[in-house]
């Protein structure tokens, strides 16, 4: 006879992950159903008046210039966060993983800029780029016979400088986790690697990178994430999407659209369409993840 | 048994505190969310506690509630579930999806529905212009500012310049300015503070219309002016001064005020709101002074910025009176009084202005008397001159300062950027009135 996997009643399973289904239901697939039926609409803020205008969201959404600029800053601002994040992080954390005195002094103070909230990085980065009072642009102009940095008229400048902000508040946080991984790479497979001849570069890059991957793609996804949306604060700290959209990512516009602007039925279609990116981003990845990581040793 | 007289003792004072609650509760309770931070919540907090003070049948509760965008935002879910406070502070920007929520009572007939008389002539007129609609007030004015030129004076004197003569045209401002550079008492001259509302005043302050149907106040409006040869010449205007250096493009809101105040730039326009600020915290003589004209153009008026009152609907008789007593009670001398000197805001009456007058406060600093020498001196009877109206405001903004950003940064050039602008805001005016037909 077959051992019952749950004993007691044959209820008692269901009622046990009904509160986990219910915050889900409540909190994720209703909103979604909203948002998918909200985005056919085009209504008033307060919803005094609306209109079904089908798909007429979407088309408006691909029409518009605005709309495929900030795709393509979306795409630029998110590579830079996540390749060149990452390879920086790997590098300082290879430093910081050596047998020297102070480490741990090193490990924290690499780590803490993590612990800093959007507003005051974005504050920090603002005020250093100030463009008549900031010290980058003074140090700039010194070093190139008066150039005048403004990155609240250059786009690109304010581009780069929101990039450089982003990946430098999630050093800390990518950097715990590399020390980590190399941390659990075993010490004989490094040793005899060195006995066998490997210089540093071959035992990086046959040994510590590959056992790294699970914590590489790992950190490629939530990386991804962080750069779709949790940069928003930072963002609305240092720039409000400006100077001429030239900072305005995806997930910024939304807000605007829908927060500020107040145009639902937009922002909904919007935001669909965000999901369906990192859907397809995040499906990418995990096949990609599961074929090539090595989790076994 | 001490345990049994402890247990006795505290249920006696639970029924006591329920007791004294419930007569608390008799009060009024008034919500009132506001957008006011910084030390400007101060001045909120000590207002609010000087009316209950005076009113122990109502209890008024100032929330702040963020950023004015989040306090609408939030103000908009609370209504359609029903759990809208009593008072609602929203910006200028907001005024016409206020007007089209079918959410609120017009606060002209709060007296009437308490059974009042109100002499609305006692608050100073431009400001009440801009909530009227056709003649008739919709939300209490609260908040409100305009626009000035800020410069410094001691700039000005070391580059050998009177500093009591500061620019009164646009071409004044670019001569002075090449002085100052070519002397190098600066590297930039001017930067302004909320770029698309500077431009907003120029159009009110030339008499030009921004928008059809009376800049919206005849209609909802259909179409903007922003390309016209006014709009362009504006923006030219700028972006020659920015290749000039004079001109530095400072940011939004009140970004560009640090390098004023550090003495980096010598002139700011700003709203007036920033004046207190900006005196407290720079080392040299502030000199203020109007807008700058385009010489040949006739004159208009500044345009009221900040943020109004609104009362929602759906309130019982009590509780809209408590909300009356409360926006008389800002109509106060003295509480006027109070707002005007904490935050630089106008104070909303003429008899505030009298005592502050009588009290010598504008020949202390003179500098608090330019914006209302701007409102009071200049036209008040053309829409022109009151300033745009139209559902999209905050959107058209949005466009309106990518647009300025691209003209002054040269990415593109002054009549593009206008077209543009013009095209942008129209679709968004037409999806607008789309739901209103």
């Amino acid at each position: 006879m077959q051992e019952e996997r749950f004993p007691g009643h044959k209820l008692l399973p269901y009622l046990l992950i009904l509160p986990s289904a219910l915050v889900i239901i409540i909190f994720l697939v209703i909103p979604f159903a909203q948002t998918i039926f909200e985005s056919f609409f085009q209504a008033t803020p307060f919803g005094t008046h609306k209109v079904f205008v089908g798909i007429a969201n979407y088309i408006q959404l691909f029409e518009d210039m605005d709309y495929l600029h900030s795709v393509i800053i979306t795409l630029i601002f998110s590579a830079f966060v996540i390749f060149v994040g990452l390879t920086i992080s790997i590098l300082i954390a290879m430093l910081a993983n050596q047998k020297i005195k102070g480490i741990g002094f090193y490990q924290i103070a690499l780590i803490w800029t993590y612990a800093l909230s959007p507003a005051v990085a974005g504050t920090i980065w603002a005020m250093m780029f100030a463009p008549a009072t900031g010290i980058m642009p003074y140090i700039i102009s010194k070093l190139t016979n008066g150039y005048a940095l403004n990155w609240m008229t250059n786009s690109s400048a304010a581009l780069f400088i929101v990039s450089a902000a982003a990946t430098w508040k999630m050093l800390g946080y990518n950097i715990v986790f590399f020390i980590a991984g190399l941390q659990n790479i075993p010490q004989e497979l490094l040793e005899s690697a060195s006995v066998d001849g490997a210089g540093p570069w071959s035992s990086f890059f046959r040994i510590k990178f590959p056992m790294l991957s699970p914590t590489v793609t790992f950190l490629l996804f939530v990386n991804m994430l962080y750069a779709f949306f949790q940069v928003f604060g930072l963002i609305d700290i240092m720039t409000k999407g400006g100077p001429g959209n030239g900072t305005q990512i995806l997930v910024y516009k939304l807000y605007q659209d829908g927060f500020v602007n107040l145009k639902t039925g937009f922002a909904s279609a919007q935001s669909l369409v965000i999901f369906v990116a990192i859907a397809i981003l995040a499906l990418f990845q995990l096949r990609i993840a599961t074929k090539r990581a090595v989790y076994e040793r | 048994m001490k345990a049994k007289r402890i247990f006795i003792a505290m249920v006696f004072s639970v029924f006591a505190l329920l007791a004294v609650t419930s007569v608390f509760a008799e009060k009024v309770q008034v919500v009132w969310w506001h957008a006011m931070s910084g030390s400007r919540l101060k001045v909120v907090k000590s207002i609010v506690n000087e009316f209950n003070a005076d009113h122990p049948d109502i209890n008024l509760k100032a929330l702040f509630t963020g950023s004015y965008a989040e306090t609408l935002t939030k103000f908009i879910s609370a209504y359609r579930t029903g759990n809208a406070p009593n008072l609602v502070q929203v910006y200028e920007v907001g005024t016409q999806t206020m007007l089209d929520s079918g959410a609120i009572v017009p606060v002209y007939k709060l007296p009437e529905m308490l059974g009042e008389k109100w002499d609305w002539a006692k608050y100073i007129i431009p400001i009440l212009n801009y909530y009227s609609v056709n003649g008739k007030l919709y939300s209490m004015p609260f908040n409100s500012s305009t626009a000035m030129l800020y410069y410094n004076k001691d700039i000005l004197r070391r580059a050998g310049l009177d500093p009591n003569a500061p620019p009164s045209t646009w071409g004044d401002l670019e001569s002075m300015g090449s002085k100052l550079i070519q002397r190098g008492s600066v590297r930039s001259v001017l930067s302004f503070g909320w770029p698309g509302w500077i431009f907003e005043q120029m159009f009110a302050t030339h008499n030009q219309l921004l928008a059809d149907k009376d800049n919206g106040r005849s209609g909802r409006a259909t179409s903007m002016y922003v390309n016209g040869n006014f709009g362009v010449k504006v923006i030219d205007t700028w972006a020659r001064l920015a290749r000039e250096k004079i001109f530095l493009y400072g940011g939004p809101e009140y970004s560009a005020n640090q390098a004023f105040i550090s003495g980096r730039i010598s002139m700011l326009m700003q709203s007036t709101s920033s004046l207190a600020g900006i005196e407290k915290a720079s080392r040299f003589k502030v000199g203020t002074t109007f807008l700058p004209h385009f010489a040949g153009y006739p004159s208009g008026n500044s345009v009221i910025g900040g943020g109004s009152l609104w009362v929602p609907k759906g309130q019982n008789t009590k509780e809209l009176r408590g909300v009356w007593e409360y926006l008389k009670f800002l109509g106060k001398t003295k509480t006027a009084i109070e707002w005007h000197k904490g935050t630089g805001y106008f104070p909303t009456t003429t008899s505030a202005m009298k005592v502050l007058m009588d009290q010598e406060w504008f020949s202390k600093d003179q500098n608090f008397l330019t914006a209302f020498m701007q409102i009071l001196s200049g036209r008040r009877d053309t829409a022109a001159a009151t300033g745009v109206r139209i559902g999209p405001f905050v959107k058209y903004r949005e466009l309106e300062r990518a647009a300025i950003e691209k003209a002054v940064s040269g990415v593109s050039s002054p009549r593009r950027a206008m077209d543009t602008l013009e095209r942008q805001a129209n679709s968004q005016l037409t999806s607008y009135n789309r739901l209103f037909r």
